[in-house]
């Protein structure tokens, strides 16, 4: 090995006298980090919901039956036909916004405005749901039972991180219009569609556990 | 390389198997010390598990006594003998060696070999403790801010700050924390004597198993988990009676006898139960006790406990007994009335219920835990 | 031993050839800084800043336990003790550790102009003080006072400052796991070309390692922390039990992230150690590849073994079993580090410096933390302990015996290199040997105070227990006027300490091959890494290294090539 590749001579001050090459080696390697900064902060994520899910399993173990009894009265399931709704929805955001990166990524910019816009709706659809679905929950209130606690607290943490997934998108989309991105040079979009796609998977589980479990 | 000046004879130093001798006969000489004293507690052995978790105590002393010995040893040793001299040159280095797979082998095997036998021993113990003998005498413990109380079988109302226990009765005491109107906080029961404690959680039994062995007192009784301001001072007395002052104490708190001598005898109810029919029953209860107790899980609380399941669930939380109760026990709370941690219910000249109707209220709970 | 010839082809590292330009103004420079070491500074001074705080609330509570009846009143004896337990933990130990030597040393040691994220680093930064502040400031409303560990019920009832409690820890905890994933991406892909994994100094190992468990462990208390505070503030039941929620699901949660907490304080603590003792033992490192793996090893084990905190609370007696066998299987990869630490010091040519002095100490009363943990670790011992002071002296063993003198023994080592002064020399000794007297008389009688009948949080105990509380407390006395010593060595050292060179112990890692302080782009040229560093009398195994004009030339055909600057 030479050592002409370190004694390259840059010094302080000098960034900007890079070829393109350099460039291109320099984005690819800062890429490199930001993607393995992000899989790690989504690892992170993963393991806020995981201990709130260890917290209703374990709540849930200490009571004989399932919904538990509040004041005499067993509390009713949730409504799984609307949820089954509500989940198409969020998980058809999924695939929206897997067909707008594709899209991104060879060029065509208006399929992918499409399919990004389609996304965010999808995304403020799933949020209203919620919502509705909030309003309709007849078990006892937020602090009424550790049902409420759990599912309230669990899918209140998942409709925040949709809510600012929605926030990102939109804030990305606004950049490929301000020109940030190009076909090559896109990291926050794979961001945007990694995190996208984390809050699906964090939904399979509390849908999962609070619906059909 | 002019200026290194390693060692060139690489030995393990001056003295050194000397030193090695005299940390293993030192090591010998604190185990036999561990052995033949009281260390590391040296508290008067007062209960069936402490000479078993003494001689756990007696192991770990002497093996990590003398892992601390050679490592502290050791390191004295090297620190003296290869510190740097000032007749060293200033760039003077020592032996050049990473490694030693054979010396790395083997202080992986040693320790781990001692670990394993370390753990056996723990479990050894650990599962001599799960089987120790207990039930002759059940009884309660109670934290609350700042004092225990306790609950003994066939007495009505609880007996604070002094617990009572005859030798050579196996006990079973069940711990938890309760507080008439304020919400329960955790609390810690340890006898250091007899070297077991158990926290107090309050919607919690834990249970402790244990065969006092020594007539004497007082003992302490020493809360361990934090529990507000005068943590420090919550303590009872805990005693060793024979037998026979065990009833004489037991009797001056009201008791009937036989709560600890295994003995079936103790207060009845005193009502035919049999006539009583769960339909008229499951009206009186909407009319007399719905007010206070819903007919669910004892622990759905309204005033009173949920009462539909008491005589399907043995291990049911506040009675002293660990036996399932009897529909004679639920008859007499409901002649006598009740008075404990849990609350108050008045007796039946107050609420108005002949025997007729308690049997019919019986006939009732005794359907529901059937459902 | 021969320079290794080069075997890998050095990736080009583009990236690593990057120099900002020097930020201007008193700001960027020192208060809004992206620079590693700037950062660091920041950490050292604000987690000593918490540091004396918290000790004297120690005093406090020496103070207090002077008589058996108590001095303080028991409210604010409790408050007293739990600030400070939080203190220690999130706003001192883990800060210096993690924040303040993983920020300075670990990017210098593998050749990084930076960390990976240095806007990431400033944000993590800037929420320490304001966390730090958020905790003083709830002695006004009511400070914590269940412990650090807070248990509910009783933390339920609390005032406002147990809430306050929560928001300060939250916030600790966010700028943990951000530093977490930030170092973990800088080794990961910012070493120089050629540091292959097993050529990287050990106390990278212990940062990788201590990163990972910050990473993943932190955001478990984040959310027993989120339930606390919902639960006190808006009655979502989790914990209380008359609302159908459970005491021990809350020590469940604490202590999953809590006991990877002390790895996240003993590891790097381990690291410092492994760079000092090599260094003035003038050998390399003992069995370099059994302590990087077993740093890992004790950080994965370290997940399994939680609820040997919770031996009493009434958890499923088979449960007990694996928990306590884990416990004692991390004697093991323990064991091997102590070992290979003593094998260092074997036929070395040891110099007693103030650093080497704490790593000695600290080899002795870990070890003594180590053994008493085992104690803690069988179930039926831990029957008898639980709750007791003997878990006191246990934690003080390998806190302050253990990360405290690693923290000593890194700042006597890395001070030269962060200041550009030697610190005096003598006082360093007299420190360290003040310290180590000090602290075993101060923390010893707890153990046999505990297993006599002493326990813990208590502001009175009974009165057969004075005379050696008495004793602890003029003791600790002792131990607080210590921590003068090296604070006034420190201002010694800028107004009359020696210019300190490029390298003053004559060691062989990165850092110590550029100037002291380091320029604020670290290296000129990112040099490429031939070998471990650890081969005293071999040359020096990089190539490429561009040392400041006046410094001694660091080049492959010197020797040791150093001078020491005593």
């Amino acid at each position: 090995m030479t050592t002409a590749a370190v004694e390259h001579g840059h010094g302080p001050g000098d960034e900007h006298d890079h070829d393109d090459g350099h460039e291109e080696v320099i984005y690819r390697e800062t890429t490199d980090m930001r993607l393995l900064g992000f899989v790690l902060f989504l690892c992170s994520d993963v393991v806020l919901f995981s201990a709130f899910i260890f917290a209703y399993l374990y709540l849930r173990g200490t009571v004989d039956e399932w919904p538990p009894i509040l004041n005499g009265h067993q509390l009713p399931r949730l409504d799984l036909p609307f949820a089954e709704f509500n989940s198409i929805v969020l998980f058809g955001s999924g695939v929206t916004m897997h067909h707008a990166l594709e899209n991104w990524k060879h060029g065509k910019v208006g399929r992918f405005d499409f399919f990004m816009g389609f996304t965010i709706v999808l995304g403020v659809m799933f949020l209203g749901g919620q919502g509705y679905e909030y309003s309709h929950a007849a078990i006892g209130g937020w602090s009424g039972s550790i049902f409420g606690a759990s599912f309230f607290t669990l899918t209140g943490m998942h409709g925040f991180h949709v809510f600012c997934g929605v926030v990102y998108l939109a804030i990305l989309w606004w950049q490929t219009k301000q020109k940030h991105y190009d076909q090559t040079h896109y990291f926050g979009l794979t961001a945007g569609t990694l995190y996208w796609h984390f809050v699906d998977v964090i939904w399979v589980a509390l849908f999962f556990l609070f619906y059909i479990f | 390389m002019a200026h290194q000046v390693a060692k060139t004879k690489v030995s393990l130093g001056p003295g050194f198997w000397l030193v090695t001798a005299g940390i293993l006969i030192a090591s010998a000489i604190m185990s036999y010390f561990v052995y033949a004293s009281g260390w590391p507690i040296g508290l008067p052995q007062i209960a069936e598990p402490a000479p078993e978790i003494d001689s756990l105590f007696k192991f770990l002393g002497a093996v990590g006594g003398t892992i601390f010995n050679i490592v502290t040893g050791y390191i004295i040793y090297f620190a003296i003998v290869f510190r740097r001299k000032k007749s060293d040159p200033p760039d003077a280095i020592g032996v050049q060696v990473h490694d030693n797979p054979v010396l790395e082998f083997w202080w992986t095997v040693i320790p781990t070999v001692l670990v394993v036998i370390l753990a056996i021993f723990s479990t050894v113990i650990w599962s001599s403790l799960q089987n120790t003998a207990g039930d002759v005498l059940t009884m309660e413990a109670i934290g609350h801010q700042y004092y225990f109380s306790f609950r003994y079988p066939k007495l009505a109302n609880p007996v604070n700050n002094e617990m009572h226990v005859p030798v050579n009765v196996p006990v079973t005491l069940h711990v938890t924390s309760a507080e008439p109107g304020e919400p329960p906080v955790d609390h810690g029961f340890w006898v250091p004597e007899v070297r077991l404690k158990a926290d107090m959680v309050p919607g919690l039994i834990n249970t402790l198993r244990f065969t006092p062995t020594q007539i004497g007192g007082p003992y302490r009784i020493i809360c361990t988990e934090f529990c507000g301001a005068l943590h420090g001072t919550m303590r009872a007395t805990f005693y060793i009676d024979s037998q026979k002052d065990f009833d004489k104490w037991f009797a001056k708190q009201g008791g009937t006898g036989g709560a600890a001598s295994g003995g079936a005898a103790g207060a009845s109810s005193g009502i035919a139960l049999a006539g009583g029919t769960a339909a008229a029953g499951a009206t009186l209860f909407a009319a007399k006790c719905s007010a206070c107790h819903a007919t669910d899980a004892f622990s759905d609380k309204k005033v009173g406990p949920g009462l539909g399941k008491i005589f399907a669930d043995p291990g049911h939380p506040k009675l002293v007994d660990s036996s399932a109760p009897t529909p004679d026990d639920a008859a007499l709370i409901m002649k006598k009335g009740f008075t404990g941690d849990i609350g108050q219910m008045p007796d039946a000249t107050t609420n108005q219920i002949s025997d007729g109707d308690i049997a019919n209220l019986v006939a009732y709970l005794v359907s529901l835990s059937k459902k | 031993m021969a320079v290794a010839t080069p075997t890998t082809t050095p990736i080009p590292r583009p990236v690593l050839d990057h120099i900002h330009p020097e930020p201007t103004g008193f700001i960027r420079k020192y208060i809004f800084s992206i620079d590693h070491k700037i950062i660091a500074y920041q950490y050292f001074i604000t987690a000593g800043l918490f540091f004396v705080i918290a000790g004297l609330l120690a005093e406090m509570i020496r103070i207090d336990l002077l008589k058996h009846t108590g001095v303080l009143t028991p409210n604010v004896y409790n408050q007293v003790y739990s600030v400070h337990g939080s203190m220690m933990v999130w706003l001192v130990i883990i800060p210096f550790v993690s924040g303040a030597f993983g920020n300075f040393v670990m990017p210098l040691q593998i050749g990084a102009r930076d960390v990976a994220f240095p806007w990431l680093n400033l944000a993590a930064f800037w929420m320490f003080p304001p966390a730090g502040l958020i905790l003083l400031a709830s002695f006004a409303f009511g400070a914590p006072d269940a412990g650090w560990t807070e248990y509910p019920p009783i933390s339920l009832q609390a005032p406002f400052g147990t809430s306050m409690w929560c928001i300060a820890i939250f916030l600790i905890g966010i700028s943990s796991t951000l530093t977490g994933i930030n170092f973990l991406v800088t080794i990961f892909k910012m070493r120089a070309p050629g540091m292959t994994f097993t050529r990287m100094p050990l106390f990278v190992w212990a940062s990788a390692a201590t990163a990972g468990l910050n990473m993943v462990a932190t955001t478990a208390l984040a959310a027993a922390l989120l339930a606390l505070f919902l639960e006190r503030q808006f009655g979502v039941p989790f914990y209380n039990p008359t609302k159908g929620g459970s005491p021990i699901l809350w020590q469940h949660m604490f202590w999953f992230y809590s006991h990877p907490a002390v790895y996240i304080m003993i590891l790097p603590a381990f690291g410092i150690i492994s760079e000092v003792l090599p260094t003035f033992s003038r050998k390399p490192i003992f069995g370099y590849k059994m302590i990087a793996f077993s740093s890992v090893a004790i950080a994965l084990l370290g997940f399994m073994v939680w609820a040997h905190h919770m031996f009493t609370s009434g958890m499923a007696p088979w449960l007990q079993l694996p928990f306590m066998i884990i416990t004692m299987l991390i004697a093991i990869p323990t064991g091997i580090k102590i070992f290979s630490w003593m094998a260092t010091l074997w036929g070395g040519s040891i110099e007693f410096s103030p650093a080497c002095l704490f790593a000695l100490g600290f080899l002795i009363t870990f070890t003594l933390g180590g053994v008493t943990g085992f104690f803690l670790a069988a179930v039926p011992a831990d029957l008898h302990e639980h709750g007791t002071y003997f878990v006191v002296g246990h934690i003080h063993y390998v806190l302050y015996g253990g990360s405290v003198f690693g923290i000593y023994a890194g700042l006597y080592y890395w001070w030269p290199k962060m200041t550009g002064r030697m610190m005096n020399e003598r006082l360093g000794q007299w420190h360290a040997w003040v310290t180590f007297v000090a602290f075993n008389c101060t923390f010893l009688p707890m153990h046999w105070l505990g297993l006599l009948g002493m326990p813990r949080r208590v502001a009175m105990y009974d009165v057969e227990f004075e005379f050696w509380n008495q004793v602890v407390s003029i003791c600790s006395f002792f131990l607080a006027a210590s921590t003068l010593m090296i604070m006034g060595n420190m201002l010694w050292s800028f107004k009359n300490g020696k210019k300190a060179g490029p390298n003053p112990w004559g060691a062989r890692t990165l850092e110590w091959m550029i100037s002291s302080p380091p320029p604020y782009y670290n290296f000129k040229k990112v040099p490429a890494v031939l070998a471990a560093p650890y081969d005293f009398g071999n040359p020096l195994p990089y190539i490429g290294l561009d040392a400041e004009p006046g410094a001694v030339e660091a080049t492959p055909q010197s020797t040791t090539g150093l001078v020491h600057a005593h």
